[in-house]
C-alpha cells in the first residue's frame, strides 16, 4: 500500500513538473535572439512583408509572447501538442513516427550496456589486479571519454566498409520493405510478421549503432560494478558465505551482487537519459531516423512546437525512467519498505 | 529478488538471440522482391487503356526545336509523331524492354525536403526529385545554364516589348496517368504556384497574368519586361502539375489558395507531373523513392527505381560510397573527395558565392561604410589563398556574379592583392594606426566550406593592410536575424541564386535583397548604379544585357560595399557502376540520363 502511495503521488507530482518543463523550454527557445522567419522562409520570402505578414499569422508569432504560451499550455491540456512549423504535421503523428526507431536504438544499447557492465564489472571485482581487471578498467575508462563521434565513424568505417561485418547506416537495406507497423520497433514489427529476413537484416543494422551508444553506458556500469562489488566483497557476510564453503558463483551473484545493486540501478537509470541525449549524434551518423535528428532540425530551425514536443518527450522518459529506479529500490532494499 | 530483476533481462537476451537464430532456419523467406514490383505491372497494364486520348490526337508536323533537346535521347517520339499516331504505345511498350529491370540506383543526401509539392518546394533535395518527376516549359541543358532549351513548350514568342511570352506545347507530352498535358494543366499550375505564396512565389512576381488560348497554347503577360523570365521558368516551381489530378487532392489555384489549398499532403508522396519517373513514397528523414513513369511520352530511363536516402553526415556518405552501398554521395567536401577510394568524382564549379558585406550605414558600419575602406578590404585579401584553402574546383569570381552564368566575368578577371595599395587607402581614409572591426558570421559549414575556417583567413589578410577583425561567430539563426535586418557593421555571408540569370544579382545594387542588408540605398548610392539596375531590370538585348553586365561588375570592383571571396566547387562521389554523369546547378542531378553499369 505503501509503495501505491508512493507511485499515485510521484505521478501526480510529474504534472506540475511537465507543465515547468514546458515554460523553460517555451522561454529558453524564444529567448534565442532569432527569428523562426529566418529558419523558415527563403531569402526572398522573408524579404517579402505579405508573405512574413502571412506566416506570422499562420503560426501565432504575430500575438504576444505570453499569449503565445497560455495557447500552447491550453492545447496541450487537451492533448494537443500543435503543428511543427518545419513538417507541417502535428507534432504528435512526428513523435510518434520518430519515437520508435530511437526507443529501439536506446534499449538495445542500455541492454547491451547493463549486459556487457555487469558482466566486467563483476568480472573484474572478482579476479581484482588480474590482468582481466586491467583490461576491463582500460576499457571501460575509453568507454566513458572516448568522443562518441569520432567513435562511431571509426566503427562503421571499420566493421563496415572494411570487414564488411555489419550491414552499413540506417534501420533497413535499401530494397527491403519495412513490416507492416504494429509498434513501430521493426525487430518487433518483423517477428509480428514472421518477416525473418527483415528481423535479421534490422537486427544487424542496430549492432553497430547500439554498441556504440551503449559504449558510454557499458563503461559507466563497469565501473560502477566494479566499485560495488568490491565494497561487498569485503564484508564480513561473504566471509561467512566463503566460510560456509558455498561455490564462489554462488556467493558473487547470490550475496554480493545483489547487495551491490543499488548504485548499479542508479547509475543505469543516470545512463539511460544520457544515452537518449547521445542519440542526436549517433542518429546522424548512423542516418538513424529517430527523435535526435528530428530534434536537431526541430531546434536548427527554431520550430516551436516541435522544440516543445520533444523537450516535454524527452522530460517524460527522464521522469519516468527514475520513477522506475525508485521503485526498484523498493524492490532492492528490504529495509525500505518498512 | 536477484531472480525477479535480472532474470527477465537475461530471458530477454536469450529470446532475442534465439530468434536472431531462428531466421537463417525459416523455411523459404518471404522476399520483398514481389511486393515492391507489384504495383509497377499494375500501372503498367492500364497504361493503354489511358493512353487512347492523346493518342488519337493528329500530330502536326514538328519544327526543329525538340530535335535539339538532350541530342541522345530524343530520335524515338519527336519524328515518329509526325508520322504515325500510336507513338505514345510504342514508347510505353519500350519502357519495361529497354533495360529489363533497369537496377535501382541509391542516392545518399542530407535531405533539407520541407515539402515535395512543387508549388512549396524551395530546396535541394526537391530539385532533384521534381526534375525526375515533373516538366517545366522550358529547361537547360545537360550540364550548364547559360541556353534555354524546349521542353513541354516546343516553341515560343516574345513580344516586340517583351511583355507576352506565347507558348506552343508538344502535342504528344502526357501526364504519369496518361492524361495530356494541355494549356490549361500550366494555366493552373502556374496560378496556383503564385497564389500559394510560398518561398518560391516570388518567381512569379513579374507575370500579370497566364491565359490558355488553345490546347496548346499558353500566353503568359507580364507586367514588365523581365530577361530572366525564360530562366525562371525552369525551376520546378514552375513545373506543370495535372489540374484534374490535384484538383481531386484538394488542391487550388485560386487567390486564397494561400490558406484553402490543401494538395500539399498528397503531392508529398505522390507526383501528378509528365517527368521519365513518379514519386512512389517519402518517409521524411529516411527516403524517398522513384519509380519509372510507364507513361512517359518521351525516352524510358535506363535506370528503373531511384531512392534518395537520408545521410546527415558526409563523412558517412564517404563510408558508404566506398563500402559500395550507395552510387552517388551528395555531400562530400572537397577534403574528403580527396582520400576517397574504390570510388570516381565528379568536380564542377558551384554557383555558390562567399562575400563580405559591408553596412554602408555610417552609423552602423562606422568606418566599413567609408568607400576607401571598401575598396581596402577587396585589395587585401589574399585570393588565390582562399581558393587554396578551399580545395576542389574553387575559383575566385570577379565580383558578384557567379563563373558560368551569362554575362559572368571570368576567374581571370578577379580582383588581385595588393596590400601596400590597401594600407594607402587606408591611410587616405585616415586610418594611418589602422583599424578595429568586428566580423559576424554564421557558424556553420555550407558546401564543404567552413565559414569559420574562411573568417579566419580574412582576419589573417586584413590584419596585414592593418585592419584589426575581431570574430564574431553566431549562431546560423541568429546571425540571419542581424543579417536581414541590416544591422551587421561587417559580415561574411554567401547567396546561392534564385534562378540561372544573372538578373538574381541585381540583388546585390541599392534597395535590392542584399543591398538593403547593407543599407545601400537610392539615397547613399550614385546615379549611375541605379541606372544600371533600372536598365538591366527591364533590357532584353543579348549583346546589351552583357556589356550592362560588364559595368556591373567593374563597378563593384571599384566601389560599392561587397568584397566576393570564393565561388566553391561541388563534388559528387560516385560508385564506379553510374554512367553518363552530368552536373546541373538547377537540379544536381538528372536521373533520368543516368544509367548502371552491370
Amino acid at each position: 500500500m505503501n509503495i501505491f502511495f508512493y507511485v499515485v503521488r510521484r505521478v501526480l507530482l510529474t504534472i506540475p513538473l511537465l507543465i515547468g518543463i514546458t515554460l523553460m523550454a517555451f522561454i529558453i527557445s524564444h529567448a534565442v535572439p532569432a527569428d523562426p522567419i529566418t529558419a523558415n522562409l527563403g531569402q526572398r520570402a522573408m524579404s517579402d512583408e505579405r508573405i512574413v505578414a502571412a506566416f506570422r499569422a499562420e503560426w501565432g508569432l504575430d500575438r504576444p509572447a505570453h499569449e503565445q504560451y497560455l495557447i500552447y499550455v491550453q492545447n496541450l491540456l487537451r492533448g494537443d501538442l500543435g503543428r511543427s512549423i518545419k513538417s507541417r504535421r502535428p507534432v504528435m503523428e512526428d513523435l510518434k513516427a520518430y519515437l520508435p526507431a530511437t526507443i529501439e536504438l536506446a534499449n538495445t544499447a542500455i541492454l547491451t550496456g547493463i549486459a556487457a557492465g555487469l558482466f566486467f564489472g563483476v568480472i573484474s571485482a572478482v579476479r581484482r589486479n588480474s590482468w582481466v581487471d586491467h583490461l576491463v578498467r582500460v576499457l571501460s575508462l575509453l568507454g566513458v571519454s572516448v568522443p562518441v563521434f569520432w567513435f562511431a565513424l571509426v566503427m562503421l568505417y571499420l566493421f563496415y566498409a572494411r570487414l564488411g561485418w555489419f550491414p552499413g547506416p540506417g534501420r533497413l537495406d535499401v530494397g527491403l520493405t519495412p513490416p507492416p507497423q504494429v509498434t513501430g520497433l521493426l525487430t518487433v514489427d518483423a517477428v509480428l510478421a514472421r518477416d525473418w529476413v527483415v528481423f535479421r537484416n534490422a537486427v544487424g543494422h542496430l549492432m553497430l549503432p547500439a554498441f556504440v551508444l551503449g559504449s558510454f553506458a557499458t563503461g559507466l556500469i563497469a565501473r560502477v560494478t566494479r566499485s560495488a562489488m568490491l565494497e561487498v566483497l569485503g564484508q564480513d557476510y561473504i566471509r561467512t558465505a566463503h566460510a560456509k564453503g558455498l561455490r564462489l558463483r554462488g556467493v558473487v551473484l547470490r550475496h554480493a551482487l545483489r547487495n551491490a545493486l543499488i548504485p548499479i540501478v542508479t547509475v543505469i537509470g543516470f545512463s539511460y537519459g544520457g544515452l537518449l541525449a547521445g542519440t542526436v549524434l549517433i542518429e546522424n551518423i548512423f542516418a538513424w531516423p529517430g527523435i535526435g535528428q528530428y530534434a536537431y532540425r526541430a531546434s536548427t530551425s527554431l520550430d516551436f512546437p516541435a522544440i516543445m514536443g520533444v523537450s516535454l518527450l524527452i522530460a517524460l522518459i527522464f521522469i519516468l525512467t527514475n520513477l522506475v529506479v525508485d521503485l526498484l529500490y523498493f524492490v532492492l532494499d528490504p529495509r525500505l519498505r518498512s | 529478488m536477484f531472480r525477479r530483476t535480472v532474470m527477465p533481462l537475461l530471458l530477454l537476451l536469450v529470446l532475442l538471440v534465439s530468434l536472431a537464430a531462428c531466421g537463417g532456419a525459416a523455411p523459404a523467406p518471404q522476399t520483398n522482391e514481389p511486393e515492391t514490383e507489384a504495383p509497377a505491372e499494375a500501372e503498367a497494364t492500364e497504361a493503354p487503356a489511358e493512353e487512347e486520348a492523346p493518342a488519337e490526337e493528329e500530330a502536326a508536323p514538328t519544327e526543329e526545336a525538340p530535335a535539339e533537346e538532350a541530342a541522345p535521347t530524343e530520335e524515338a517520339p519527336a519524328e515518329a509523331e509526325a508520322t504515325e499516331a500510336p507513338v505514345e504505345e510504342e514508347t510505353a511498350e519500350e519502357a519495361p524492354s529497354a533495360e529489363a529491370g533497369g537496377g535501382t540506383l541509391v542516392i545518399a543526401i542530407a535531405e533539407d525536403t520541407v515539402s515535395y509539392d512543387p508549388g512549396r518546394a524551395y530546396e535541394t533535395t526537391p530539385a532533384i526529385v521534381h526534375k525526375a518527376t515533373y516538366d517545366t516549359l522550358v529547361t537547360f541543358p545537360a550540364g550548364g545554364v547559360e541556353t534555354i532549351e524546349p521542353l513541354l513548350a516546343e516553341e515560343w514568342e516574345i513580344s516586340e516589348d517583351g511583355t507576352v511570352y506565347t507558348f506552343t506545347l508538344r502535342e504528344e507530352a502526357t501526364f504519369s496517368n496518361g492524361d495530356p498535358v494541355t494549356a490549361e494543366d500550366v494555366v493552373f499550375s502556374f496560378n496556383r504556384m503564385k497564389n500559394i505564396q510560398g518561398n518560391p512565389s516570388f518567381l512569379a512576381e513579374t507575370i500579370e497574368s497566364v491565359e490558355a488560348e488553345d490546347e496548346q497554347t499558353v500566353v503568359l503577360t507580364l507586367s514588365q519586361p523581365d530577361p530572366a523570365l525564360l530562366a525562371k521558368l525552369v525551376f520546378s516551381a514552375f513545373a506543370v502539375v495535372n489540374q484534374e489530378e490535384v484538383e481531386a487532392q484538394g488542391g487550388t489555384a485560386g487567390e486564397d489558395a494561400s490558406t484553402e489549398d490543401a494538395a500539399e499532403e498528397w503531392l508529398n508522396s505522390n507526383s501528378a507531373g509528365s517527368g521519365p519517373y513518379v514519386l512512389e513514397s517519402w518517409e521524411p528523414g529516411v527516403e524517398t523513392v522513384l519509380v519509372r513513369n510507364e507513361n512517359y511520352w518521351g525516352e524510358a530511363p535506363a535506370i528503373e527505381r531511384v531512392v534518395i536516402q537520408n545521410i546527415p553526415e558526409a563523412a558517412t556518405q564517404k563510408i558508404q560510397l566506398e563500402a559500395g552501398d550507395i552510387d552517388l554521395a551528395m555531400d562530400l567536401s572537397a577534403d574528403q573527395v580527396a582520400s576517397l577510394s574504390g570510388a570516381e568524382v565528379y568536380q564542377s564549379l558551384s554557383d555558390t558565392i562567399f562575400f563580405l558585406l559591408m553596412n554602408q550605414d555610417e552609423e552602423i558600419g562606422g568606418p566599413m561604410s567609408d568607400p576607401l575602406v571598401q575598396r581596402a578590404v577587396r585589395l587585401a585579401l589574399d585570393y588565390e589563398g582562399i581558393v587554396a584553402l578551399t580545395g576542389g574546383e574553387a575559383v575566385t569570381p570577379a565580383s558578384v556574379i557567379p563563373v558560368g552564368f551569362a554575362g559572368a566575368y571570368g576567374p581571370e578577371q578577379a580582383m588581385e592583392r595588393n596590400v601596400e595599395e590597401a594600407q594607402a587607402l587606408l591611410a587616405e581614409a585616415g586610418y594611418d594606426d589602422g583599424l578595429d572591426v568586428e566580423l559576424e558570421y554564421p557558424d556553420f559549414t555550407f558546401g564543404g566550406v567552413n565559414f569559420s575556417t574562411l573568417a579566419q583567413k580574412v582576419q589573417a589578410d586584413l590584419a596585414e593592410a592593418g585592419i584589426n577583425v575581431t570574430l564574431a561567430p553566431t549562431e546560423l539563426q541568429v546571425a540571419l536575424e542581424n543579417y536581414r535586418q541590416g544591422l551587421e557593421p561587417f559580415g561574411l555571408w554567401l547567396w546561392l541564386p534564385d534562378y540561372r540569370d544573372p538578373l538574381d544579382y541585381v540583388e546585390f545594387l541599392p534597395e535590392g535583397v542584399v543591398g538593403e542588408r547593407a543599407n545601400w540605398m537610392d539615397d547613399n548610392a550614385d546615379e549611375t548604379i541605379l541606372q544600371l539596375r533600372d536598365d538591366l531590370q527591364v533590357e532584353q538585348d543579348e549583346a546589351a544585357r552583357e556589356e550592362m553586365y560588364a559595368q556591373m561588375q567593374d563597378y563593384l570592383q571599384e566601389q560599392g560595399p561587397y568584397a566576393v571571396l570564393l565561388q566553391p566547387g561541388v563534388q559528387i562521389g560516385l560508385s564506379p557502376r553510374v554512367q553518363n554523369f552530368a552536373y546541373n546547378p538547377q537540379w544536381r542531378v538528372d536521373v533520368a540520363q543516368l544509367s548502371l553499369a552491370e
